[in-house]
């Protein structure tokens, strides 16, 4: 049973982080800490492909003389491109906050509903 | 071997570039139309380039598969580059008037990078293709809607921006559990090695299979999911509405029923209950779409939650896995993006003109917009499924495959849902051309630029409803090219 969890730890760890992430992006009205939130879960997501392409005493994959084992490179080579992806996503996302701070206000998307409410 | 599938791309992507660049000399708007003309006569060149060869694979930089990026052109991605091709070419000649502020080049490139987005994600044979499409594709679907100076439409965006990425997060967690799996990405090696891999990791593989319906659900608003969808669709711009419900959230599920036939399989599908919660899903979505649509005052809101209801129907399609349920939802797709762009430019029109979006003030509007309103009642009668307009084809293929299935409680579904559209869509043409009504604007005619796309795609929606022969073929092979 502890072996099992102890093999699995970085996945585990990385569930845990995007649920965090999930709860945060879902119960926090601030619009600025739900991003966080998004950023966290990407990370999560990171972590756990991350660790599904480790492997036990492998060294990066660059060829040198004298390794033989290397950790697989195309996890890597795919969260790179996720990175990219969720840094766009995040400046959006912010941007947006931006401009809603201009119309509204506040961050709050409480307050916001509140304020719609009152227009309509 | 021929390079069309990644010309398309590639000229979406330059003349994207090039928009904004160009901005003081040239028109932003019709390079884009040159653009997506172009685009539309390299897909016609590539379907027949099918026809001609057979379905054939494209591979960048001829790095074979499962190590290069590959892209499937079958008969769904060449039906599909024409139907997404030809809807954003008349999307784009009819946006003039309301586009008319600073950013207008930028609105272009952004327009034209969703076009990236949508004709790579219907071809895109690899796991992380489908996922880097779908961000593309999401990124610029949200910006589009964020566009207008308008604080509701920045809220829309915000909420589809925020849903959206918990989608892509849950489809990319999917994705490294069927890496983790099966050490694979590429969807043809996955469809040879998921069957036995699922004997030695049966969880990680449910679990992913429920994380990309989950996350492919919430991006094409399946319905417990589709909260996002009737302010995106409704606030923002007419051009960006249409492009919105006729093709965004379709693509998404076409990328999610490649992955469902392609990677997972018939020896799969039949051991998870699939069908089942899909089924299900689509029935919820199919009545409470109609009945949400129903309680609407706002036009643009109603055509909103009808899409709920639309999209619905393609998702009974595929999870009745059957080739002519299958074969039913293709042609949902196209027919359906077809009229619902025709019946937002309508609308939208309408509201332009009227400055009113109330359902209850297009009483007596056939005498005053004859044209528009003709259009509109066209797509109104096609979305119910009155014969002789494209969507009683498409509903009438979708019957077809529940009688396959075995499954004839959903034909009375579909019979029912038909009437409850009739309850939401008939009033208003009724009310159109048989009731009086009192307006005080001026009323100018039509632009060309607004008549022709109108013309264009209620003249398609009639021409399939007529003579359907042709599109069903071409249907039937694609979805035969899914279920062997």
């Amino acid at each position: 049973m502890f072996k099992a969890i102890f093999a699995n730890l970085p996945f585990l760890a990385a569930l845990l982080v995007f649920l965090i992430g999930f709860y945060t992006m879902l119960t926090h009205s601030n619009l600025i800490k739900k991003v966080m939130g998004l950023n966290i879960m990407e990370t999560a997501v990171f972590l756990f492909l991350l660790a599904s392409g480790y492997v036990g005493g492998g060294s990066a994959p660059v060829i040198r003389a004298g390794t033989k084992t290397y950790v697989n490179p195309l996890p890597s080579a795919l969260i790179l491109t996720g990175v990219v992806v969720g840094l766009s996503l995040t400046a959006f996302a912010l941007s947006l906050v931006v401009k809603l701070y201009k119309y509204y206000g506040t961050v709050d998307a409480d307050e916001i509903m509140r304020l719609r409410g009152k227009d309509e | 071997m021929n390079h069309l599938p990644i010309l398309i791309i590639l000229l979406y992507l330059g003349s994207a570039l090039l928009i904004p660049l160009l901005a003081g000399r040239f028109s932003s708007r019709w390079l884009a139309v040159a653009a997506a003309a172009l685009a539309l006569i390299l897909s016609g060149l590539s379907a027949w380039h099918v026809a001609e060869g057979g379905t054939y694979s494209y591979f960048f930089g001829s790095h074979s598969a499962p190590f290069g990026v590959e892209f499937a052109v079958d008969w769904v991605t060449v039906l599909l580059h024409l139907t997404i091709n030809f809807i954003g070419l008349a999307i784009l000649v009819y946006c003039n008037k309301e586009i008319d502020f600073a950013i207008q080049s930028w609105f272009y490139t952004l327009f034209l990078l969703l076009m990236v987005a949508l004709n790579g994600l219907v071809m895109a044979y690899d796991l992380f293709a489908i996922f880097l499409f779908t961000e593309l594709g999401t990124l610029t679907a949200c910006a589009l809607v964020a566009v207008k100076p308008k604080a509701l439409c920045v809220e829309a965006a915000f909420k589809y921006l925020i849903l959206s990425t918990l989608g892509s997060g849950l489809i990319l967690l999917g994705i490294s559990l069927i890496y983790m799996a099966t050490g694979n990405l590429n969807l043809g090696a996955l469809g040879a090695t998921l069957p036995s891999a699922y004997t030695i990791y049966p969880w990680n593989i449910r679990i992913a299979l429920s994380l990309f319906i989950v996350g492919f659900g919430i991006k094409s608003a399946l319905f417990p999911l589709h909260i996002w969808l009737p302010d995106a669709h409704s606030a923002s711009l007419t051009p960006t509405s249409a492009i919105h419900s006729s093709l965004v959230v379709k693509i998404y599920i076409i990328a999610a029923a490649r992955i469902i036939f392609q990677a997972f399989g018939d020896s799969l599908i039949s051991v998870l209950p699939l069908p089942q919660v899909l089924l299900l899903l689509a029935t919820f979505g199919i009545f409470a779409g109609s009945l949400l649509a129903m309680l609407q005052t706002d036009i643009k809101r109603m055509l909103a939650y009808s899409t709920v209801a639309q999209i619905s129907y393609i998702f009974l399609g595929i999870g009745l896995m059957t080739k002519t349920g299958v074969m039913g939802g293709l042609l949902h797709v196209i027919n359906h993006g077809i009229m619902k762009s025709l019946l937002f430019l309508a609308a939208g029109t309408i509201i332009a003109k009227t400055g009113s979006r109330k359902i209850e003030d297009l009483s007596g509007m056939g005498y005053r917009m004859p044209l528009t309103m003709t259009v509109f009642s066209i797509g109104a009668l096609s979305m119910v499924g009155i014969p002789g307009f494209s969507g009683y084809v498409s509903k009438l293929y979708l019957a077809f495959g529940a009688m396959e299935a075995g499954k004839p409680l959903f034909v009375v579904i579909i019979l029912l849902s038909s009437l409850l559209n009739a309850f939401y869509y008939l009033p208003i043409v009724v009310r159109a051309f048989f009731s009086p009504g009192r307006h005080n604007f001026t009323w100018d005619g039509l632009s060309w630029q607004e008549a022709v796309p109108m013309l264009a795609l209620a003249a398609v929606t009639i021409y399939f409803g007529l003579l359907p022969g042709v599109l069903v073929n071409l249907a039937k092979m694609a979805a035969a090219g899914w279920l062997n």
